[in-house]
């Protein structure tokens, strides 16, 4: 909660104190545990704690209790009750004065507290009792008595006993202080001060009214004049240049308190600001006002109103300018507070003042505030768009941030950390990596012109901000260089992303290859695992914008094949079946979720992993089909079933959504029918959303051009003797050589068991490839044998740490490699996160990038 | 040492791509590796490589010239810098500047020739020498105490190797080289008198020695650097250009260095950062096809390539890689044909190349024909002859040949004007023989190593 203020840690240890005493409290009177209680103990612990800081605390407290739990149920009765009350404090009176005579502390602790507890009520029907004072200020000089004598005597007390006298002695000090007019009168004339009683009491109304308002405001009333009268009247008079720091003070001092009004805080504060005259002031007063407004909304549900939103960015953008404009003053996390209220600092000529606070949060306040009132607003809404509006203003704000960052960041003086610069750039580009160039480049153009025209950055100055790759290179390049950690991380994720977007395949799929963060992506926090999933599925989009099918089909398996896309994408919550997920879990998970405006279109995602599943599996399904040898090898599980859903319904109508046009395309493909499947696959209306979309549906027609030759080979070579090429070409309209090309690879990679007759430019194939049951059993049985003397050899490996180096595996491993390797990594997949293609290079670039982000995340 | 060109040089030979269509000659120069390999060598290592432009291209001779002139301004061999300056600019007379240079060039020399007299004398002593052991500091302490030489002198050694070097004098300079590494024990300089030493051994066309230097040049990269990636890539690039002087100059270095291209940390730096190195490396496997009887290793290579190719392809390709990807990814015999005839003349612009170009046209009619056939029943001879570019008679005297040298089993139907193919498909039993014939001496071995 106090992010910004250092006032937080005595509220907390006081309330920590509280419960300690409360404890000891509780053991000593069981017998009398009422809600009570409590208050009592806690005028006993804040009287410890005194050291004068904790004022606001203990008067708030002390307002808030009494006056909910007694105050206002009981104010109706108080007249007729006045007597009965009278007469229950005599009572105490006389039991504490028993006490009194047998030494028993004990009892006269609790009886003190008692009577304490009755006066609050006794003064609302008039003013204090006589009785009372005499009481207490008798208690006291037997108090005072007692210790003396306890200093001469010691071991004469038992435990009980002396908890109880310590107990006493704290309070009574602090109690009398408020009454300490009238015991000075008592004291003065014992006797005759018990007797004017009744004729004080003829004046009830104006003197009810008097101690009311000493007490209300706590026991010291010191320096809170000027809230009290705030609170119950508002007066604008008071607020003067030399008093705007005090009152800050205290509102500062109050945060984090219950049944604080931060919307009165506001009010005063916008008041201050306007009376505020010199620098210091106004922005002591914008930071106090700034994080206030962020008060205003806590826990994890609610957000910000848009209303007090823009207030907060105006003042943000306020405060900023001010900074601008005033370079002697400076407002630094790690600077020193200054203690003194009524004076102000002055700094000297060419020293820079700092003033604690930090501008770093406030930005990502603000920030993290529009993104949680984006979470929750329907995004199908006007307000939504309304809201997403705000963005522009907000992308504005940390340019403008980060160029002051920037700028005292020079200074050496000042010690800026490089890690808030970090940040704030971390901010920038993520507010720029989703979005395509053009509104990149509308975006920055608007923020340049609310920028004044004579500052600039060096990070990405005004000419990057035109080229929408350059700016984000520059800023992910500034990352790389100054973070380390999950900012790098992030950095790198943002630029693969960006890039991955902009259609740049080859370099996305480099830099995510070797910024090796596959292997250790795991380590980071969710966030960040997010951002990873969806630059995943954005790298694995464009490979399929780009026509590689198997590419695409790879990075998209992780995510689309685990049927869990929202959750892993962080775009809507899962429903589980079985909940496992507790409320608190499901919260977290709530509040992760991105903004809609950031999400990637899961139907679409649906649609280019299903397409592309389509291509590899029908393929290999003919393939395996006709020779049931081959190990089953299935690519994509969820395709699997799906199809063998497909193909069980009895009656399969027309299809309607998504998943139904693919499903028929397959089983027309699975037929040979190229053509049909084409147009199936071309009457999905998704691919409107791709960018370029014919020439999208160009690309998916050669595929299925091909697969489809490839899946008729395999389905029908078994009925064929020779097949002539020039029908092959126009049964698939594919020129001759790409048939030809076709089929040589299939024999070359030993997929089809034929030849190639150059003479009439036809397929022969060849026969008695068929293997009998009996041969094929034998050929699996050796292959089993085999990998079973491999893992053996394996295990026996790890067991001795390879001491034992006793096989020569790479005559064993080369045959089996073979196959897989020569068909460019179709082969068994060896990393579930596929992007086989650039495997090779992951060694090398390992120790280029890897080794610092490695390092850094192990720090 | 390996201080980079002036960049004019570079400039210079860029500007020079055209955009015609393409000859042979327009190939070679939309091919040319020149300006991207130049900046990775040392000003000496280039020189050869332009001396090598100048003879191929008469036209440009003159800017040629001029470009050697900016390459070689700042070195010490003054004569031929001004030479090259009356060149340029017509003079019958060398310029005054020269003639200054020369002078302190010639002091320079002398003074290191003073400093340096007395420790290469105690080197030339058959007894000192006879004296020193295989700990450098020992040797350093003997002659310390024995004849007073001080790590200055020794340091001097260094300087005075550097200075040789630049004066052009390689020889000498490997020589003080040699002996200032046998005595220094300064990491650094070593390791700069190493990469000195490297290329002065290639400068001298001394390849023996200059393999040795690779090999110590790669250890001091793993072993110096190796918390370093970004110089370790930077020294690695280094080291495979200049490697290419003894790849394609000495025969018993190409195993080697081949082999050492393929290790992985070689291998990802030429993806990384020089691509262009694919076709030196195509080129040498693809030649090394008639020499190596090791078929097995001759295969993975060739896997390796392949791969490597494939997936360089959107970042690098020339016609030598065009040809692997045509033929082996594609199938495409045509496109082979002509990328083969591409690469042809590339080859023969090629500083590196040239001298295999025979061997590797030879070599990948080879490979084309290999796979021609093992994908094919029947071919009709006239045709593969054209595919092969060669006449009908040459054609057939290939396939006897080829038939003779890789047993395939093939005839040649004279009256058809085909060859027919027999593939025989390996039978089921054989299959399975093969599989588990490994198996009993496998399993011993591990119960022999669970007994130990």
């Amino acid at each position: 909660m106090s992010r910004f203020f250092h006032a937080g840690d005595s509220s907390s240890e006081s309330s920590s104190s509280d419960e300690e005493e409360l404890y000891s409290e509780e053991e000593e009177q069981s017998e009398e545990e009422s809600s009570e209680e409590e208050e009592g103990s806690e005028v006993s612990s804040e009287s410890e704690s005194d050291d004068g800081r904790t004022g606001a605390a203990r008067f708030m407290r002390d307002v808030s209790d009494s006056e909910e739990s007694e105050d206002e149920d009981k104010v109706t009765i108080v007249k007729s009750a006045k007597d009965k009350r009278l007469e229950e404090l005599e009572g105490t009176v006389r039991l504490i004065d028993n006490a009194k005579k047998i030494n028993d502390w004990a009892v006269i602790s609790t009886e003190f507290d008692k009577m304490n507890r009755q006066i609050p009520k006794l003064l609302q029907s008039g003013p204090i009792p006589r009785l009372y004072i005499k009481s207490i200020a008798d208690l006291e000089d037997f108090l005072n008595e007692t210790l003396a004598t306890q200093k001469v005597s010691t071991k004469k007390m038992n435990a009980t006993n002396a908890r109880g006298l310590n107990a006493v002695k704290q309070r009574i000090k602090k109690n009398n202080k408020d009454y300490a007019k009238e015991i000075d009168s008592y004291r003065s004339d014992k006797d005759g001060y018990m007797l004017p009683e009744d004729e004080e009491q003829a004046t009830p109304a104006e003197k009810t009214r008097k101690p009311k308002a000493t007490f209300v405001p706590g026991e010291d009333v010191g320096d809170e004049e000027g809230f009290s009268t705030v609170g119950r009247g508002g007066k604008t008079l008071q607020y003067t240049p030399e008093s705007i720091l005090k009152h800050l003070r205290i509102i500062v001092e109050s945060r984090g308190k219950k049944n604080t009004d931060r919307l009165d805080q506001i009010r005063v504060m916008e008041k201050l600001f306007e009376v505020a005259q010199t620098t210091y002031q106004k922005i002591r007063v914008l930071l106090t006002l700034i994080s206030t407004r962020f008060d205003l909304s806590t826990g994890g549900t609610s957000y910000m109103s848009q209303e007090q939103w823009k207030s907060a960015e105006r003042e943000f953008g306020v405060l900023l300018q001010e900074l601008e404009s005033n370079p002697t003053y400076v407002v630094l996390e790690n600077a020193e507070e200054w203690e003194d209220d009524d004076k102000q600092p002055q700094p000297a000529a060419g020293e820079r003042f700092r003033v604690p606070g930090s501008i770093v949060s406030c930005v990502e306040r603000l920030d993290d505030e529009l993104t949680r009132s984006l979470q929750q607003i329907d995004p199908h809404t006007a307000e939504y768009v309304e809201r997403l509006a705000d963005e522009n203003v907000l992308h504005a704000v940390i340019v403008r941030a980060l160029l002051y960052i920037e700028s005292v960041q020079k200074d050496p003086k000042l010690q800026v950390p490089q890690e808030s610069l970090n940040r704030i750039v971390m901010r920038r580009l993520e507010h720029v990596y989703f979005k395509p160039s053009q509104v990149v480049t509308i975006l920055e153009e608007n923020t340049w012109k609310s920028i004044p025209e004579n500052i600039d950055s060096t990070i990405a100055n005004r000419e990057t901000g035109e080229d929408t790759g350059a700016l984000v290179r520059a800023l992910s390049t500034y990352l790389f260089a100054h973070s380390e950690g999950i900012i790098r991380a992030r950095a790198m994720l943002c630029q693969v992303y960006f890039l991955a977007l902009h259609d740049k395949y080859y370099q996305a799929r480099d830099m995510l290859l070797m910024s090796h963060l596959q292997e250790t992506i795991g380590s980071f926090d969710i966030n960040t695992q997010i951002l990873f999933n969806r630059t995943l599925v954005q790298v694995g989009l464009c490979a399929f914008r780009a026509g590689l099918i198997y590419e695409a089909q790879t990075s998209l398996q992780e995510i689309c094949g685990s049927g869990r896309q929202k959750e892993l994408l962080a775009q809507g919550v899962q429903m589980q079946r079985y909940s496992q997920v507790s409320p608190e879990q499901e919260r977290l998970e709530r509040q992760r979720q991105l903004p809609f405006h950031m999400h990637i279109n899961l139907e679409l995602l649906e649609c280019v992993y299903l397409t592309s599943s389509m291509l590899l599996e029908i393929p290999l399904l003919a393939q395996t089909g006709s020779s049931p040898d081959i190990r089953k090898r299935i690519i994509s599980k969820t395709y699997r079933r799906m199809l063998e859903y497909h193909e069980r319904q009895i009656f399969t109508g027309p299809p309607e959504n998504t998943r139904d046009h693919v499903m028929q395309a397959s089983k027309a493909l699975a037929a040979g029918e190229w053509k049909k499947s084409s147009e199936f696959i071309h009457s999905i209306k998704i691919w409107e959303l791709m960018s370029n979309p014919e020439a999208i549906k160009n690309m998916l027609s050669e595929q299925i051009q091909e697969e489809g030759l490839r899946t008729y080979l395999f389905t029908y070579a078994p009925f064929y003797d020779t097949l002539s090429i020039s029908e092959l070409a126009s049964m698939f309209e594919l020129p001759e050589r790409k048939v030809a090309a076709v089929v040589s690879k299939m024999i070359s990679h030993e997929e089809l068991a034929a030849a190639l007759d150059q003479v009439n430019s036809a397929i022969v194939f060849r026969k008695g490839v068929e293997l009998s049951r009996l041969q094929s059993l034998a050929l699996t049985l050796s292959d089993k044998a085999s990998s079973l003397i491999e893992s053996n050899e394996r295990t026996l490996e790890q067991r001795t740490q390879g001491t034992a180096n006793a096989f020569e595996r790479g005559g064993g491993a080369g045959g089996r490699g073979g196959r897989g390797g020569a068909r460019g990594g179709r082969g068994p997949r060896t990393d579930g996160r596929g992007l086989q293609g650039g495997q090779g290079r992951r060694p090398g670039g390992g120790q280029f990038t890897g080794g610092a982000l490695g390092g850094a995340i192990k720090a | 040492m390996a201080d980079n060109t002036p960049t004019s040089a570079e400039t210079l030979l860029n500007g020079a791509a055209s955009q015609a269509p393409k000859t042979s000659e327009e190939i070679v120069k939309e091919y040319d590796l020149l300006p991207k390999l130049i900046s990775h060598f040392d000003r000496h290592l280039i020189f050869p490589l332009l001396e090598f432009a100048a003879g191929q291209e008469e036209e440009r001779a003159e800017e040629i010239t001029k470009t050697k002139y900016e390459l070689l301004k700042h070195t010490n061999m003054t004569d031929y810098v001004a030479s090259l300056w009356q060149e340029i600019n017509n003079a019958d007379e060398p310029s005054e500047e020269f003639a200054k240079r020369r002078e302190e060039v010639l002091q320079k020399l002398q003074q290191y020739v003073d400093e340096t007299s007395k420790i290469t004398g105690l080197l030339d002593d058959e007894e000192v020498v006879g004296s020193l052991r295989s700990d450098k500091i020992a040797n350093l302490n003997y002659l310390k105490e024995q004849h007073g030489v001080t790590i200055e002198m020794v340091n001097a050694l260094h300087d005075f190797g550097r200075f040789q070097y630049n004066c052009g004098s390689y020889a000498n300079a490997a020589e003080l080289l040699y002996q200032f590494r046998v005595l220094s024990t300064d990491n650094d300089k070593v390791a700069s008198a190493t990469w000195g030493k490297l290329a002065s051994e290639i400068l001298t066309t001394n390849w023996v020695s200059a393999m040795e230097e690779v090999q110590k040049v790669k250890e001091s990269i793993d072993t110096k650097l190796f918390n370093n990636p970004l110089a370790q890539l930077q020294h690695r690039t280094w080291l495979i250009h200049w490697a290419l002087f003894p790849f394609f100059n000495y025969e018993p270095a190409k195993d080697t260095l081949c082999e050492l291209f393929f290790s992985p940390p070689y291998i990802n730096t030429i993806q990384t950062s020089c691509p262009w190195i694919l076709r030196y490396l195509a080129a040498a496997v693809i030649t090394n096809r008639s020499r190596s009887r090791n078929t097995g290793q001759y295969q993975k290579q060739l896997k390796d390539l392949i791969r490597v190719v494939r997936q360089e392809n959107y970042e690098y390709h020339d016609p030598v890689t065009d040809f692997i990807k045509a033929l082996y990814i594609d199938f495409d015999f045509k496109e082979a044909q002509q990328k083969l005839g591409e690469a042809e003349d590339v080859l023969r612009g090629d500083f590196f190349l040239v001298a295999s170009a025979d061997a590797f046209v030879d070599s990948a009619r080879h490979l084309i024909s290999e796979s021609y056939c093992k994908i094919h029943q029947r071919i009709d001879l006239k045709d593969l002859s054209t595919r092969l570019g060669l006449s009908q008679d040459e054609g057939e005297k290939w396939i006897v040949n080829l038939i003779r040298d890789t047993r395939v089993d093939a005839k040649i139907d004279y009256k058809e004007g085909t060859v027919v193919m027999n593939h025989p498909a390996s039978s089921v039993y054989q299959q399975v023989i093969e599989r588990t014939k490994g198996a009993f001496f496998r399993t011993q071995v591990l119960s022999s190593a669970v007994g130990k």
